[in-house]
């Protein structure tokens, strides 16, 4: 090689016309800065066809749906029942909202953790000698500040539908029964209206039952109880059956159901309803970071989108139903599953599966330190791997 | 009481090279893409950095700016010893590598505002005059995935600005510019240069280079073979005299003879006579005292010197042989 002296230079020192009077900035931290939060959520917020998109699944088809069940009530109330109430909160929360929440903070943070890198200003990033991890770290709020109002919004609807298009009385087991009542409180009710309970409620006596003579001495124009037994061969005589007996088997049949019948509300509460928020909002961040370390750590958007698609509404179910003995540990590592041992109380499972046609329990069961140990696992875990991809990166 | 020990001084900006790298060394697997490479930029010039293409040039760009990680060597930017303060160094300078490419659903102003959030407080303030400076105010509020490739560079080279560097790295800044443009560009890189800035580019348009650059440095495989001032290199470099006469002939058969002649090629109007590298310029009245006293009429003498092209293509088209 031949090298030339290089005769241009000036003096060596600085260039006096040069001014370079600046502070440092404290740019190689790894905190970012506000401004780096505000343009970043600018930029996510800007992408109208990914929002339009995360809008209409997670707000969109609530909204849908319900409005449908608010119109079709409204024009034919005896045909449909109404569009809100605690059971479609119930279902609408744990079917609806926790899945989608999360498909769409997984595509969100899919999003986020690749296209600087995908659309090339990535490089214009790291040029600025702004640390790389801070870049990574300034998508995390920018993002939630999206996801979770975006949740919120579509949690709300159902919360508001839920509650103003409530049934005005608590039907259950096909008999308007006041909501709310006590356990002695119910079977006093009960007593007072035997007919209707003895022929609709559930419950399941033997053959040689002292209840059985009481009941069947009740005239049932086809009632729905699904064990009840009445008459057949051998039935005594439904004259010596007093009133007494009547309303006192109508408490024992009552006193069978109220577990059951505890579990049903007209609406959902103000606590469960801000504790389902919560559920689901934490849910749908963890579906953001998981979705942005994968996305950052894969360089790429459309693919880790794919994965967490698989995972929620494939993998999760599938390993979620019953417990593998030789997968157990495996089942439990999974983040859907840890969630959802944190749902809260009045929800069916969202992954478990009914039994006697009573609500859904967990199929798969942790503890409550061993499910939070595998959210913040998830957390951590891909939160570093995304952050590590990141700073080691060719730009 | 207890005491802690100052931390290590930081060098500033200071010292003659805006640029300096000795035996930088960078490999993909087998290939040696930046190959022990030696570079001295001067403050406060226009540097040129040449080469064919797939000759390391973007490379070296990219390892300089931590885009990627060196395999050997030392190197330092504005005096600031990277990578080590390689954030002190990049606070201080400007940079377009490959094609410049943005957010496209955003506009020029937002990508700015982007990239201004990732620098200091003060390079906020810089988005509308970096803006204007290239000629972009007018349509700085359009997305950017309506910008043609020109209006796009115009737009990285405003980025390059928000940090009011000392020191900016343009590869291949021309692409996609129209005449009226690269004049623009010609002029923005003078006037930064004329604010005692720095301005390294690569490029492959070499007369542009030519008009543009004080310095240039000259790269192949990547490795550096030539580096220094345009108007030394081009000094060292072989030269030709225009000889318009009355008789080619018979005056290539007087200075066919002669040993500083390289070549003779006699033509219709005359002839040209290639000169070595050095040759003094007294040859050129010993051409013409030559020919007089041959009896063939002399009507005019011009030396003709290479241009930045022909140098480099001389100088490569040489590593083609030796290869």
């Amino acid at each position: 090689m031949t090298t030339t002296a290089v005769t241009v230079a000036p003096d060596g020192g600085p260039d006096p016309r040069v001014t370079d009077d600046r502070a440092p900035d404290h740019r190689g931290s790894w905190v970012p800065n506000g401004a780096m939060i505000a343009t970043r959520f600018m930029e996510l917020r800007r992408r109208r066809g990914l929002m339009a998109a995360l809008i209409l699944v997670n707000i969109g088809i609530p909204v849908v749906f319900l409005t449908v069940r608010l119109v079709a009530h409204a024009v034919a109330p005896h045909s449909y029942g109404p569009a809100g109430g605690y059971d479609l909160f119930t279902s609408m929360v744990a079917g609806v909202l926790f899945v989608f929440g999360f498909i769409v903070a997984a595509t969100l943070g899919c999003t986020a953790g690749s296209v600087d890198l995908t659309e090339g200003m990535f490089r214009h990033l790291v040029v600025t000698g702004r640390s790389r991890l801070a870049l990574y770290l300034a998508r995390i709020p920018a993002g939630l500040a999206i996801i979770v109002p975006l949740v919120a919004v579509g949690f709300a609807f159902v919360c508001a539908v839920c509650v103003l298009a409530a049934p005005t009385q608590l039907e259950f087991q096909g008999v308007p029964v006041p909501v709310g009542l006590s356990q002695p409180a119910f079977e006093t009710w009960a007593a007072g209206h035997p007919d209707e309970v003895i022929c609709n409620f559930g419950f399941d006596i033997g053959p040689n039952s002292a209840l059985l003579p009481v009941v069947n001495s009740v005239p049932c124009g086809g009632g729905n109880g699904p064990s009840i037994q009445k008459g057949g061969p051998g039935a005594p005589a439904t004259s010596q059956v007093t009133q007494a007996q009547v309303e006192d088997a109508a408490r024992q049949i009552a006193r069978s159901n109220y577990a059951d019948y505890a579990r049903r509300f007209l609406s959902p509460s103000v606590s469960l309803m801000v504790k389902s928020g919560l559920w689901i909002e934490l849910y749908a961040a963890i579906g953001f970071l998981v979705g942005l370390g994968l996305s950052s750590l894969m360089g790429q958007r459309t693919v880790p989108v794919i994965l967490m698609i698989v995972l929620e509404i494939v993998l999760t179910p599938l390993l979620s139903h019953s417990p593998i003995a030789h997968l157990l540990n495996v089942q439990r590592s999974l983040v859907g599953i840890a969630v959802t041992h944190l749902e809260p109380g009045g929800l069916p499972s969202v992954f478990g599966n009914s039994q006697n046609g009573g609500p859904r329990v967990p199929g798969v069961t942790e503890s409550t330190t061993v499910a939070i140990c595998v959210i913040v696992g998830w957390i951590v875990v891909w939160t570093a791997l995304g952050a590590w991809r990141m700073v080691t990166r060719d730009a | 009481m207890t005491t802690t020990a100052p931390p290590a001084p930081v060098p500033d900006a200071d010292g003659q090279w805006a640029v300096e790298t000795h035996g930088l060394t960078k490999r993909f697997k087998d290939n040696v893409a930046v190959d022990g490479v030696e570079l001295l930029v001067p403050r406060g010039c226009a540097f040129g950095y040449l080469g064919p293409n797939g000759a390391g040039k973007t490379t070296l760009i990219r390892v300089l700016l931590g885009l990627t990680g060196a395999d050997a060597g030392t190197m330092s930017l504005l005096g600031y010893e990277v990578p080590r303060h390689r954030d002190r160094a990049l606070a201080r300078m400007g940079a377009i590598v490959d094609e410049p490419r943005f957010h496209g659903h955003l506009t020029g102003r937002q990508n700015l505002q982007m990239l201004a959030a990732a620098r200091e407080p003060a390079a906020r303030a810089r988005i509308g005059p970096s803006l204007e400076r290239v000629g972009m105010a007018q349509r700085a509020d359009d997305k950017v995935s309506k910008y043609s490739m020109g209006m796009r560079q115009r737009l990285g080279v405003a980025a390059c600005l928000l940090g009011d560097p000392q020191l900016l790295i343009l590869d291949e800044p021309m692409n996609g510019l129209d005449p009226g443009g690269m004049l623009e560009m010609r002029e923005m890189i003078g006037s930064l240069v004329a604010e005692g800035r720095t301005v390294v580019l690569s490029s492959h348009l070499l007369d542009e280079v030519e008009r543009t650059c004080d310095a240039v440095a000259i790269v192949d495989r990547g490795k550096v073979i030539r580096q220094g001032p345009i108007a030394d290199l081009l000094a060292g470099a072989a030269f030709e005299l225009q000889v318009d006469c009355a008789t080619p002939e018979r005056a290539a058969a007087l200075l066919g003879g002669t040993a500083w002649a390289a070549g003779v090629h006699p033509g219709p109007d005359g002839l040209r006579v290639d000169l070595a590298a050095g040759t003094d310029r007294e040859v050129v009245a010993e051409v013409n005292r030559l020919l007089v006293e041959g009896g063939v009429s002399v009507y005019r003498l011009q030396e003709v010197h290479a241009s930045l092209e022909s140098w480099f293509l001389e100088v490569t088209t040489r590593l083609g042989v030796d290869r």
